[in-house]
């Protein structure tokens, strides 16, 4: 393998896997904010029963 | 960004890159001078220039439009954090595809040249604010802490740049290792050399524009963390103030960030 | 401003005059980084002479970071900080008093090093003026940085492995020119030292500059 073959597999394997790292977190994160919204929703009415703002 | 915008510019992105690849490894002739080296000369300069002039520039910029009052706004924090990571990796890549033209070129993996020393050291840099990053702060506190930084690292840029090339004309070893770009570049080349300028610009243009997305999402796990905490309290004690008192336990925790998985490849690269 | 500066710089000095931190302990650790210098790079007097410059500046930098932990180590104790920042105190001059109080135990320092470089490492100063101009100029850059990130990490938990990391690229370009300076200060003719005065008199300006402007909300963010 030449030093250029070695130079172009390297750089585009690691912003390949940068990439991969990128989507991955995003859709992590999406889902977190997802699960976390509903509960919120779900638990506000029984906090207004005590009459809290 | 609009999600058919960033589609886009990432589909672009990658239509783009693969072309400078076929053209920079199949199509393109090798260079009278430097032979087939000549090819890595078609990634790595859009790689330098995406991560020293686009990278740090913007996350400079980014950090003065932050502390300036009148354009303050969560908006250039993120955008300063996005273009650094970024910034990281790239700048590593310019240090790894340098060395790895340099190899065949000059014999050595590594020399203490201008520029790769300025690089280097922009890398350093670059992981310290990161670093300072991830130390645990209200986010407010931490957007000015970093926008500080940061500018405090850019105004070394410049000087950092004059000193090393001085040191480097003291030392004579400039002459050697100045075969760089043949400066008459044309035909097939010319045109795949801009080719990967604009290949890898969209592909950093992306990638900033997905890292500011996941900043934006980390902070809204935070705030909804602390609401549904806050919310619980309430709903557990049945009173204000209990619900306020055992809430206190909560906002630094719910403000942590996140703990991530074994992420990027960003510091495999760098060791 | 400037009487701002005064008082804090006083104020500084004196705890130091007091506690006696930097005269037992910094500066035994620049003289045990010359001692471990000398251990890394042989016994040979040739070696050790000719990195005499790089190795004085080397055992400054690493000192000035330790200098600037203490400085900010000092108003470590519950509320001192907030203290400070509600005194009414301008915080460019809290900065400029801050940096003025090291930058004297830097300046101290140096002078011991020197001693030390001379005895163990049989350097020999040709051009007084050039050492002592490069080493002003960089005093006033590595305080002028240092105390701004000092500022920037001094309520971190992880301030003791943070500010090193922070703090040392940004002042590479002192270690560098202030090295050279030295080496034509020691060598027998001080030819191509000038220049490198530039240097640190740019550094100099703009952190002073620099500090003073974003010391306010640097202030707000610790």
């Amino acid at each position: 393998m030449s030093y250029v073959d070695a130079g172009y597999i390297i750089a585009f394997s690691v912003l390949f896997l940068y990439v991969v790292s990128l989507l991955v977190r995003r859709r992590r994160l999406e889902r977190a904010v997802a699960n976390v919204a509903p509960r919120g929703d779900a638990v506000q009415p029984s906090a207004s029963q005590d009459g809290t703002p | 960004m609009k999600p058919v915008v960033l589609r886009s510019i990432g589909v672009a992105a990658i239509v783009t890159t693969a072309a400078t690849i076929w053209l920079g490894l199949w199509v393109t002739p090798p260079d009278k001078v430097q032979g087939d080296l000549v090819r890595l000369v078609y990634i790595h300069p859009p790689i330098a220039w995406c991560a020293l002039y686009l990278a740090f520039g913007l996350a400079a910029l980014s950090s003065l439009l932050y502390l300036w009052r009148r354009t303050r706004s969560m908006f250039w924090d993120r955008l300063a954090a996005s273009a650094v990571e970024v910034g990281v990796v790239f700048n590593a890549l310019t240090l790894v595809t340098g060395s790895i033209w340099g190899r065949p070129t000059w014999g050595v993996w590594w020399t203490w040249d201008a520029r790769l020393t300025s690089t280097a050291l922009l890398l350093v840099l670059f992981l310290g604010y990161m670093a300072l990053r991830r130390v645990p702060a209200e986010p407010e506190v931490r957007a000015k802490r970093c926008a500080v930084a940061a500018l405090f690292a850019f105004v070394d840029v410049p000087i950092v740049h004059f000193s090393v090339v001085w040191w480097q004309t003291l030392h004579q070893g400039a002459t050697v290792l100045n075969a760089n770009l043949s400066p008459t570049i044309h035909g097939s080349m010319a045109w795949t050399l801009l080719l990967g300028f604009v290949a890898i610009t969209l592909a950093f243009i992306w990638m900033v524009a997905v890292r500011y997305r996941i900043e934006v999402l980390r902070d809204e796990i935070g705030e909804e963390e602390l609401e549904v905490s806050l919310a619980e309290r309430r709903a557990e004690s049945g009173t204000v103030e209990a619900g306020f008192a055992s809430a206190e336990a909560t906002p630094t925790m719910a403000l942590q960030p996140r703990p991530e998985p074994a992420g990027h490849p960003g510091p495999t690269v760098v060791s | 401003m400037w009487r701002d500066a005064l008082l804090v710089a006083g104020k500084d000095l004196r705890i130091e005059a007091r506690s006696r931190v930097g005269l037992w302990q910094v500066v035994p650790f620049a003289l045990l980084a010359l001692v471990l210098f000398a251990f890394a790079l042989g016994p040979g007097p040739v070696a050790l002479r000719a990195a005499a410059p790089g190795l004085f500046w080397l055992a400054v930098l690493f000192s000035t970071v330790l200098a600037i932990q203490r400085s900010f180590a000092i108003e470590g104790g519950e509320g001192t900080r907030d203290g400070l920042r509600l005194s009414g105190l301008d915080p460019a001059g809290i900065f400029l008093g801050k940096a003025a109080a090291v930058a004297l135990q830097l300046l101290v320092l140096q002078l011991v090093l020197f001693a030390g470089v001379v005895l163990l490492f049989g350097a020999r100063l040709h051009t007084p003026w050039l050492a002592i101009t490069a080493s002003v100029l960089a005093t006033i850059g590595l305080s002028a940085a240092g105390v701004a990130y000092g500022a920037l990490s001094a309520g971190l938990r992880v301030r003791e492995t943070l500010l090193p990391l922070l703090v040392l690229p940004v002042l590479a370009p002192v270690l560098l020119a202030g090295s050279r300076a030295w080496a034509a200060a020691l060598a027998t003719s001080p030819a191509g030292g000038g220049q490198w005065l530039k240097i640190l008199g740019a550094f100099a300006a703009v952190y002073v500059v620099v500090g003073v402007v974003l010391y306010g909300p640097l202030q707000e963010a610790a």
